[in-house]
């Protein structure tokens, strides 16, 4: 009876997690499928089409999509941890007048929903001259709180006796950043990094909006043009192309699921 | 936590106040300065596709929108003409249709981004017109071009007496349907309004669907729908463009014959393919689709061993045949720096040698060329197959589709819906979309 | 001396501390705060992108009240927020709870399977969506057939539309929630429930009084997030109905992105992106208040 009852509970949570993951299921076993057998009522394909990847590689701008959407993806990320580490440092450890202030006005901007500001984003970055170009994509994605906030989070708890050795070594307040506590932070950079890489992997509306040129073009925005770009795709070619954009985030997500849980957790507490 | 979220309040409350600031100093100043770029924004696409003229070639930026053959076609015109004179540059970019003609064609031009040459669809046209981004081609027709187009093609463009764009091809619209299935079921090729709902009805089947029509809102989807309209005499503007003639027994009963084919389910709400495609019947999912010429060459390239073949659009009791002559036009950028440069390249393209323009109306695609000349040159082509329907019994009834702003087309289409989805039937759609059509002229017209 | 001193170091410390803070504090500026007051700004004015500005005053405004397409889409948005926020929460709280409870090695492993999702982007689960959801084609429909029931339209009903895009934007959103929920459990300290058991508190009601209230800080978060992301869902949308069928998924910011970047009309979405932000921010400072004061 006991041995039932342990039982239960890890049954229940597979038989939920397959519910999880059956449309992942369907889209992978739906990229296999040939172009008439691709809504098939079947778990596996009569026929491995493999050919469906090539011919979504070589038909698609999906090769110049995925270079584009790495380059804007890391670049943002790249920027946005040294900045956003900077002023979470200067929250946290330095004392100056108008802290509480400048950090909930930081704070504050978590309650601005992009899609709300898009269309006067949009105006000011073309004002700027930002508009169809990689800064257009990169420049405006950079700042936000959260990373901020998580790098305040994290120094507070810094070890102080750190700091005091590094003004023994005349080390200035900003040396003393960006010589040992930046170095420092791993802990916290890797799970943020994995966060931001995804959040920008997955933009697809900034892009939309502030370019114009098809050799700009973002990976989302491929995919969203693949199936409805009004030009007919067959959904098994489709589902190839999703298969392949989705491929850097999963293997992500298998190789940091760790940190990835890390940095979630962190976004949830205190 | 609690915390966190108290100061982000306090910091949302000072924004607000810092805000009211910001605005109550703010719009003197910056209203000069975003004119200015504004203002500035408008030419400097012309600034910057002219360096320096000396003696180097003027760079011109030219986008259209097409489907891979069409893309070869442009390219090689392209090359062709960046070839033989030393002059001009061109520099081709496409973009596909769903992006083309919502967002990327009006953010370009709003980023300053804007092309010399594009092509522009009827929605687009009364906007970009007046914004003074269609320059005034009547000058630059070559020697007896002018007498060679159809009149009614010329006057889809002008605008106060000025051709705003060169029409180049004439896309007709017509009922293709699945010979075989057709015979199976023992049904003949519709020739009238409760015909063709007779027979989409028979050969509805499983997964086969009657009759494919466009189910989404945006220009193609009134594009199919006019020609019931018209058939009946009814129009949606008044004969002079300025009011709403939407509500009337015409628009009510094209309405409800409409949207009675995707509630009783003869018609799929949701298509696994562009409605344009003709890849619905190729691929046997359907018995009869309503398309254009564009699709003749698919069907015989593609789904050869489809017996596909195409009828005149059914007309109702008492009705007159009538269809839709769609196709895009091309213009240039009024404010483009070298508006003659790029005029020349337009009518290079097809005002002039009736070759390329034959080519492109037949080899690349089918579609009726707007000049005379050109259909002579092609006679045996437009004979051929399924053209030959077009050509003899089709062609006459042709209308050419109306350029109505997008926010009447918008209303228009929301009229279509109510009426599928059965939120009204045809005579309430049409009264209630009355005003809202004055209101968007109005709006329009601004 | 020493004051001098100290006083120098103070003002080096405040001055590096902006140094520091300085790229933020701009990037914010220009990124976020300038736009909020740009867009007050143009609303105030007739523009079509393409040609000079003109002034029109409170026009757009006033065009706004009226303006019947919008409130409508404005009542489909606070519709999807009152739908998929309870939801939400609900589910990826339950599933916590579920996870909590398994021990030893299954527990990885679903909570793996519970994540997965997470890493599938908005697109991809827009073009997942409309593959299973086909009317005519699609899996669930063949699924629902078998099981005797009727198939069902999904994307193409102006009743079932918005909740089928609610249901795929869910699936995507739950493991992150779960696992933020999950680990806040974590901490809850064993003897709490150890001390409860001997009161005779065990299963729903331990839950009801202990863990419930222990997760109130991560369930304020959770629910604040979430309503106010439950604004921006625009990608799926675009993707999968791009407003239909009918306008029945025409929400809020569709609407606005449909008037600005379609129509041309900055100046009047401009108007309905500050309208908006005001609804928002309202809310969220409602929402603030009720939760804080509730302690």
């Amino acid at each position: 009876m006991l041995a039932v009852k342990r039982l239960t509970l890890p049954t229940v949570g597979i038989l939920l997690g397959l519910l999880m993951l059956f449309p992942i299921y369907t889209m992978a076993i739906g990229s296999l499928r040939s172009e008439t057998h691709v809504f098939d009522f079947r778990l596996l394909p009569s026929e491995w089409e493999w050919s469906n990847f090539t011919t979504a590689w070589t038909q698609s701008h999906l090769p110049r999509a995925i270079v584009n959407s790495l380059f804007v993806s890391t670049v943002v990320t790249v920027v946005a941890m040294i900045f956003h580490a900077m002023s979470g440092y200067a929250l946290a450890r330095l004392r100056f007048p108008g802290r509480s202030l400048v950090f909930a006005w930081m704070l504050s901007t978590l309650m601005v929903p992009f899609s709300i500001i898009m269309l006067p984003l949009y105006l000011i970055t073309k004002d700027l001259g930002l508009a169809n170009s990689y800064l257009g994509l990169i420049v405006p994605s950079i700042f936000n709180a959260y990373g901020i906030f998580l790098f305040r989070q994290f120094y507070r708890d810094f070890p102080r006796e750190l700091e005091e050795a590094a003004y023994i070594e005349g080390l200035s307040l900003a040396g003393t950043f960006f010589k040992i506590a930046f170095p420092l932070s791993v802990p916290i950079i890797v799970p943020l990094t994995i966060g931001f890489f995804l959040a920008n992997w997955n933009s697809y509306l900034w892009p939309l909006i502030i370019t114009q040129n098809e050799k700009l073009r973002v990976v989302q925005q491929e995919l969203a043009h693949l199936v409805g770009g009004g030009y007919f795709t067959p959904w098994n070619i489709v589902l190839a192309a999703a298969v392949i954009a989705a491929m850097p985030t999963f293997i992500l997500f298998f190789i940091a699921q760790r940190y990835l849980v890390e940095g979630i957790k962190m976004t949830g507490i205190k | 936590m609690n915390k966190l979220l108290k100061s982000a309040g306090v910091g949302a409350a000072a924004m607000l106040l810092g805000l009211t600031a910001a605005c109550g100093s703010g719009p003197n100043k910056s209203d000069q300065s975003a004119s200015a770029a504004s203002s500035g924004s408008a030419g400097s696409a012309a600034q910057a596709s002219a360096p320096a003229n000396g003696g180097k070639k003027i760079k011109l930026k030219f986008y259209d929108f097409h489907t891979e053959a069409e893309e070869k076609f442009f390219k090689s015109l392209v090359d062709e003409y960046n070839r033989t004179q030393d002059r001009v540059e061109i520099e081709y970019s496409t973009f596909n249709q769903g992006d083309y003609t919502t967002t990327k064609l009006p953010t370009a031009f709003a980023s300053g981004e804007g092309p010399d040459i594009y092509m522009i669809s009827p929605g687009d046209f009364m906007k970009f017109a007046k914004s003074g981004l269609m320059a005034d081609l009547s000058p630059y027709f070559p020697e007896g071009a002018k007498e060679d187009f159809l009149p009614a093609s010329l006057d889809a463009v002008t605008v106060d007496n000025k051709i705003m764009a060169l029409p180049f091809e004439l896309e007709l619209l017509g009922l293709y349907y699945n010979e075989d299935m057709l015979k199976e079921a023992n049904v003949a090729v519709p020739k009238t309004w409760d015909e063709l709902y007779a027979a989409a009805k028979t050969l509805t089947k499983g997964k086969v669907a009657g009759l494919v029509l466009p189910p989404d809102k945006g220009p193609y989807f009134n594009f199919i729908w006019y020609p019931f309209l018209w058939q009946q005499g009814g129009s949606v503007l008044s004969e002079d463009g300025t009011k709403s003639a939407f509500n009337s027994p015409e628009t009510a009963k094209a309405l409800d014959f409409w949207g009675r084919f995707f509630r009783e389910g003869l018609s799929p709400k949701k298509l696994q393919a562009g409605p344009w495609e003709i890849d619905h019947l190729g691929k046997k999912e359907a018995a009869m689709q309503i398309v254009g010429t564009w699709a003749i060459n698919r069907a015989e390239e593609v789904f050869k061993d489809v017996p596909i073949n195409v009828a005149p659009l059914p007309i109702p009791e008492g009705g007159q045949a009538a269809t839709d002559a769609g196709g895009w036009k091309f213009a240039v950028n009024g404010k483009s720096a070298n508006v003659e440069e790029a005029a020349k390249f337009v009518m290079w393209a097809f005002a002039g040698d009736p070759q390329r323009a034959l080519k492109w109306c037949t080899e690349v695609k089918f579609a009726y060329s707007p000049r005379q000349s050109v259909v002579e040159a092609g006679k045996d082509i437009y004979s051929k197959g399924m053209r030959k329907v077009f050509t003899d019994e089709i062609y006459n009834s042709a209308i050419p589709e109306p350029r109505y702003p997008s926010e009447v087309l918008d209303v228009v289409g929301d009229a279509m819906q109510q009426v599928m989805y059965g939120k009204y039937d045809g005579a309430k759609a049409a009264a209630a979309a009355d005003p809202l059509i004055n209101d968007a002229l109005q709006k329009a017209s601004k | 001396m020493t004051s001098r001193k100290t006083g120098s170091r103070a003002r080096s410390e405040w001055l590096t501390a902006y140094g520091l803070l300085l790229p933020n504090m701009i990037g914010l500026l220009v990124f976020v705060f300038l736009p909020i007051a740009y867009a007050f700004y143009v609303s105030l004015f007739d523009w079509n992108a393409l040609t000079p500005k003109s002034f029109a005053g409170w026009a757009n405004y006033r065009e706004l009240f009226g303006d019947a397409q919008w409130w409508q889409s404005v009542r489909r948005t606070l519709l999807f927020s009152v739908v998929y926020v309870p939801l939400l929460f609900m589910l990826s709280l339950l599933s916590a709870l579920l996870l909590h409870a398994i021990r030893g090695r299954a527990s990885g492993i679903v909570r793996t399977m519970f994540l997965m999702p997470f890493a599938i982007t908005s697109i991809i689960s827009a073009i997942i969506g409309m593959f299973m959801l086909d009317p005519r084609f699609g899996i669930v429909n063949a699924l629902l057939e078998r099981l005797g029931g009727g198939a069902q339209p999904f994307l193409a009903s102006t009743s079932q539309a918005l909740f089928s895009i609610i249901g795929v934007i869910l699936w995507i959103n739950i493991g992150y929630n779960m696992i933020i929920f999950l680990s806040a459990m974590k901490e809850i300290p064993a003897d709490y429930y150890e001390a409860a058991a001997i009161d005779g508190a065990r299963g729903f009601r331990a839950f009801w009084h202990i863990t419930l209230p222990l997760l109130k800080e991560t369930s304020t978060f959770i629910l604040i997030v979430t309503t106010i992301g439950s604004f921006q869902s625009l990608d799926q949308i675009l993707v999968m109905t791009q407003g239909g069928p009918m306008n029945s998924t025409e929400v809020s910011v569709l609407y606005i992105f449909k008037q600005a970047f379609e129509l041309l009309n900055m100046g009047y979405a401009s108007a309905l992106s500050f309208v908006l932000f005001l609804i928002i921010f309202v809310l969220s400072l409602f929402q603030l208040r009720l939760l804080s004061s509730k302690k």
